[in-house]
């Protein structure tokens, strides 16, 4: 593994392209969809309660914020409302946290952490929460996962969360594809240089050798995904803490896709390039087969841009236990089916 | 040692080693010798647990060829230059030695004393980060000879160690492995070169496709060819052909200039004999010297100069 990290370091165009990449698709890509389209949002749109840009600094003539009770039959204005259940109420310039809200009117506000149901909104942030049988316009859906009934939401609320989740693909489709070509290489590069018959000679086991190409192929490709995501997700809040008050990102879809979903796509991806890399003879051949290994991937992030799959926490966990599963499948596939005098005689 | 049985490795159709039996004491240099598609890397392989044997057995001390759990042990033991260097090219030749110690499991402090010393030996202590792609085909086969042996391996296996070399070159690697020689290494050779197979194996065997015959250098040739010799006489009289030939330790007798060529029994015992009687005939007895056939001779004659 080492040695071809060595190598890799006196490749400066290899390293720049696996460096360059994620950056360019997950970091420059959606600064340039975003900044646009947060200008494009109307002057008279709030994002936010006026003046509540950071919840924890409210302004002294609020009232103190209604916290554990059930609020039935109101309406009401400029109020800070926590672990609350809401009923037919009708609320204006209000911040909702951890609440139950249920067949209400909500303008001019912002939701976090709630469930929202049979509900009109308008002029509303949602944040992390889950809507069923709303109404409304002009709502900016954050991490959220909210289904409409009659109206449809315009087309930035619409299209907003779809770019969320298109950003996050990248960092999960990038780490599936950076390794593709290292990986092909990885021993029908040894072979065609010659190197791989001392290289078979030494006690090195087969599980070692492959252990040591898969993670030669796998650490630089996962630690230049990292950097883009960490870069990522502060240029993002960047362009958004202006807009919605606070840092949206890593929340919890994100945090888990990055630390489970983006390792597993890229170690499967990684596998099978090694497999097909011990079966080849050409490295052209190999990169050539190598480029379906993504598919898995690219079927995911189909399912979640279409809206067919909703990236839960549970989702992620049944995804990346799926792909783990293949990971560990394909290791000892590989193990079983290498075999050093195949290698040796058949290519030759 | 080294003991070889009947190993036998087919591929398809095709045998490429049969009935390969040889023994290979400890602290020899033992050649194979024989054309291309000969079956002398397949062997070399083989004993190298890089490929399975279709029949037959060899052992390197204990362990056996072929048997799964004995590999790792054997692969440990041996160190081996294939035919082409296989180094990586951009990197220098400390990574290169480096990275091999490091799959022997050598600890990191005796690997850094180990390389250092070898590179030193070498001449390219000054240059171990230069990328050694850009060293000449001599240095970077003695570097891949020292990569071969960065574990101090008993059993050093070298296929075509001076093959593509200039004859600089293919001279500063056979000084190379007459000192491992002087170490008390066990050194199997491929070669075509046979010349260089005469100057540094202790035994060879000539293979094609079979073992053809096995032995010194020396003994193969005193095996084939009857042991003539030279004797250089002032003047030669027209009869000394004739009477000569008639003795009855005289096999075989022709005159060249000045110069009788005998083909005579045993040397040891005959040759006192001759000379005894050319004095006898008041005959000047110059030089006395032996005529030596060369390996090439022998090869030439068991293998053939077709392939």
């Amino acid at each position: 593994m080492r040695k071809d990290l060595d190598e890799f370091k006196k490749q400066k165009l290899v390293i720049g392209s696996i460096i360059a990449m994620p950056i360019v698709l997950g970091v420059v890509l959606p600064l340039v969809m975003f900044v646009p389209m947060v200008t494009m949002v109307p002057l008279d749109r709030p994002w936010d309660v006026n003046g509540l840009l950071e919840i924890g600094s409210l302004p002294n003539d609020y009232r103190s914020p209604r916290t554990n009770q059930t609020l039935e039959n109101i309406s009401s204005q400029d109020m800070v409302i926590y672990h609350t259940v809401l009923k037919n109420v009708h609320l204006n310039h209000c911040i909702l946290v951890t609440c139950a809200v249920e067949n209400s009117t909500l303008t001019n506000s912002t939701i976090t952490n709630s469930t929202i149901d049979g509900s009109y909104l308008e002029s509303v942030t949602v944040i992390r929460s889950e809507g069923s049988s709303l109404d409304g316009k002009y709502i900016l859906a954050v991490s959220s996962n909210l289904m409409f009934i009659k109206t449809k939401p315009s087309d930035i609320d619409a299209v907003l969360p779809m770019m969320f989740n298109m950003v996050l693909m990248i960092f999960i489709i990038v780490p599936a594809t950076l390794p593709t070509i290292i990986a092909s290489y990885s021993i029908v590069g040894e072979k065609n240089n010659r190197s791989l018959e001392p290289l078979l000679a030494t006690p090195t086991t087969d599980g070692e050798l492959l252990a040591g190409k898969i993670f030669s192929s796998f650490i630089p490709s996962m630690g230049s995904t990292f950097l883009a995501f960490t870069l990522g997700v502060i240029l993002l809040d960047v362009v958004l803490i202006p807009k919605v008050g606070y840092p949206l990102l890593p929340n919890l879809t994100w945090t888990l896709s990055i630390l489970l979903l983006a390792p597993t796509a890229c170690l499967m991806s990684v596998l099978a390039c090694v497999i097909v890399s011990s079966k080849v003879s050409d490295v052209r051949a190999a990169q050539q087969v190598g480029g379906f290994v993504v598919m898995p991937v690219v079927v995911l992030m189909l399912g979640v841009l279409s809206g067919f799959i909703f990236l839960s926490p549970l989702m992620i966990f049944v995804v990346a236990g799926a792909y783990g599963g293949i990971d560990l499948a394909l290791f000892y596939f590989a193990r079983a089916i290498f075999n050093r005098e195949g290698i040796l005689t058949k290519w030759s | 040692m080294i003991i070889c049985e009947g190993l036998t490795r087919t591929f398809g159709s095709i045998t490429a080693i049969q009935d390969f039996t040889v023994e290979i004491p400890d602290g020899r240099i033992f050649g194979l010798l024989g054309p291309n598609g000969a079956g002398k890397t397949t062997t070399m392989r083989m004993l190298s647990c890089l490929i399975r044997p279709t029949s037959g057995k060899a052992c390197i001390d204990a362990y056996q060829i072929g048997k799964k759990e004995d590999a790792q042990k054997i692969r440990g033991m041996i160190g081996l230059l294939p035919e082409v260097p296989g180094l990586y090219q951009t990197l220098g030749a400390y990574k290169n030695l480096d990275y091999y110690a490091q799959l022997y499991g050598i600890p990191k402090q005796k690997r850094e004393e180990s390389i250092k010393t070898t590179l030193t030996d070498l001449g390219l202590w000054d240059r171990r980060n230069e990328p050694v792609g850009g060293f000449s085909k001599g240095m970077k086969q003695k570097i891949a000879i020292a990569r071969a042996l960065i574990h101090h391996p008993r059993y050093i296996f070298l296929d075509e160690p001076t093959a593509s070399l200039d004859p600089a070159a293919s001279k500063m690697v056979r000084e190379y492995i007459l000192e491992l020689k002087s170490r008390g290494d066990t050194i199997l050779i491929n070669t075509h070169n046979l010349a260089e197979a005469e100057r540094i194996c202790d035994m060879v065997a000539l293979v094609k496709n079979r073992v053809v015959k096995v032995g010194s250098p020396k003994e193969l040739a005193r095996g084939l060819f009857a042991r003539t010799i030279s004797i250089t006489l002032q003047t030669i009289p027209t009869s000394l052909l004739k009477d000569i030939s008639s003795l009855e330790f005289v096999s075989q007798a022709q005159v060249n200039g000045n110069q009788l060529i005998l083909n005579v029994r045993n040397p040891e015992e005959d040759n006192p004999r001759v000379i005894a009687w050319l004095m006898k005939q008041g005959l000047q007895v110059q030089f006395v010297s032996e005529e030596e056939h060369s390996l090439e001779d022998v090869y030439l004659k068991l293998i053939g100069g077709g392939h």
